[in-house]
């Protein structure tokens, strides 16, 4: 199966993100400053378990309202613009989790106020609520490309001349629920994550995060080019291990940067065989290109990675420099990976990937004046 | 002699993921359990055993990594639990 390539240039008028750190502009200057979101944990909050790299807003276990309410409205308040979720102005919200941990939450107190916002459907209509946002909302979920699959649906809508305007919004925060399946699975250790490095045993580690972006078919300064879509179809949670599909999907990415200078903010989580394929895919269709990835510090924030990771790249080049790999360390797997921040002179455009269970991949182009 | 270990471990495999056309005593004790194995087994049917052998042996076992190494084969896994005081984590 090939890659879907989908160019349809979108502007960003507006993006931002909210991770421990604060809002884009304070994330990505820790980021710039090598600091670390993630701390060791108990993978299952007050209930203890092992200690695992988590980056959290707040404590972890869930309560009613949910905990990650107040900080969501912090992020929404900065949304641009009104009527959101009317005919010309659809809102897209994407999350993987949505209200997962509540879910489990009522299993375990028998409270009937958690099941409110625990299934996905119901947990976006507590946010039109909470929100005021009108009946037009697509609720996307797709795993970890999840709000990258938002961004593509936008672009599809506003190519399509179903609206004017579109907000994508995305939120994971993590519960005990989530940590404790990564933990079960043993790639949520007791070790750091440190992205693309060689090294014995991998770990990544879980990240509070959410973002929104709004997008318009106008020429803006900022601009969403083009997506490749690609899924292995291979397993659920392991790639093929020659590389097939990391490589399709840089393939088709790269394909559209041709003649531009661009950087790669790569999905790096910490596992070691899923870091070393994409650096080598990279490596392979863009040499050059600095490949970095910001979950060392940041923790991965799972569905919404694609759009909380998009607003820190957007603030770096807003700053002129662009982290490094923060919690990485050579030896690195390929040549191309980028420890340290660099200047973002001289880069017209740069390559943002999300990979999810299920052996999705996604990539999308962003160029800049 | 028969290692009682490798014993335990074949009838644990073959109970807990339920493969019906298997016998513990056919498994081989250096034949592979993953991958390149008869048994079509996958990640999720790793999870599955690690699962249960840190229940059955109050082990731990701490990455993928270790996971991997661990449940090549019935000898590696029976080496690997001898070598993991009950309780003690990874």
């Amino acid at each position: 199966m090939s890659p879907t390539l989908d160019s349809l240039p979108t502007g960003i008028e507006a993006c931002d993100c909210l991770t421990p750190f604060g809002d884009a502009t304070a994330t990505t200057g820790a980021l710039l400053a090598g600091r670390r979101a993630l701390q060791m944990q108990p993978v299952l909050g007050a209930a203890g378990g092992d200690l695992v790299p988590l980056a959290l807003c707040g404590s972890m276990d869930e309560t009613v309202p949910p905990r990650w309410l107040p900080d969501l409205r912090r992020l929404v308040e900065r949304i641009p613009g009104d009527r959101w979720g009317t005919a010309r102005r659809p809102l897209i919200v994407t999350s993987s989790n949505f209200g997962v941990g509540s879910l489990y939450a009522f299993t375990r107190d028998r409270d009937p106020r958690h099941l409110r916002h625990g299934p996905p459907f119901a947990c976006v209509e507590m946010l039109q609520r909470e929100f005021g946002w009108g009946e037009q909302v697509h609720v996307i979920s797709h795993a970890c490309v999840s709000a990258h699959l938002g961004l593509v649906q936008a672009a599809r809508l506003l190519h399509a001349g179903l609206a004017d305007r579109v907000l994508v919004v995305t939120f994971d925060f993590v519960s005990p629920f989530v940590a404790g399946g990564f933990h079960s699975l043993k790639i949520l250790n007791a070790s750091w994550p440190a992205p693309y490095a060689v090294r014995a045993t991998g770990s990544i580690g879980l990240g509070d995060g959410a973002a929104f972006a709004v997008l318009t078919r106008a020429t803006t300064p900022l601009r969403l080019e083009a997506h490749a879509l690609h899924n292995e179809m291979h397993h659920f949670t392991g790639n093929r291990p020659d590389g097939a599909g990391f490589d399709a999907c840089a393939a088709a990415i790269a394909g559209t940067a041709r003649g531009r200078r661009v950087w790669v903010k790569g999905h790096g989580t910490g596992t070691l065989e899923a870091g070393r394929l994409e650096a080598e895919a990279y490596a392979r269709h863009l040499p050059g290109a600095p490949l970095v990835s910001w979950k060392g510090s940041l923790g991965h924030t799972l569905g919404s990675c694609g759009l909380v990771e998009l607003a820190l790249a957007l603030a770096g080049l807003r700053a002129g420099r662009l982290p490094g790999t923060v919690g990485g360390a050579a030896p690195c797997c390929t040549g191309n990976v980028a420890l340290e921040a660099f200047a973002s002179d001289g880069y017209d455009g740069a390559i943002l990937t999300s990979n999810a269970f299920g052996g999705a991949h996604a990539a999308m182009l962003l160029t800049h004046d | 002699m028969p290692d009682l270990l490798n014993a335990r471990l074949k009838n644990l495999i073959v109970q807990t993921l339920r493969l019906k056309d298997v016998k513990p005593e056919e498994i081989l004790d250096h034949e592979p359990l993953f991958g390149a194995s008869r048994f079509d087994l996958d990640s999720i049917d790793a999870l599955e055993l690690v699962l249960r052998l840190e229940k059955e042996f109050g082990i731990k076992i701490g990455s993928s990594e270790e996971s991997r190494q661990a449940l090549a084969t019935v000898a590696t896994l029976a080496d690997f639990i001898r070598g993991r005081p009950p309780g003690r984590d990874a």
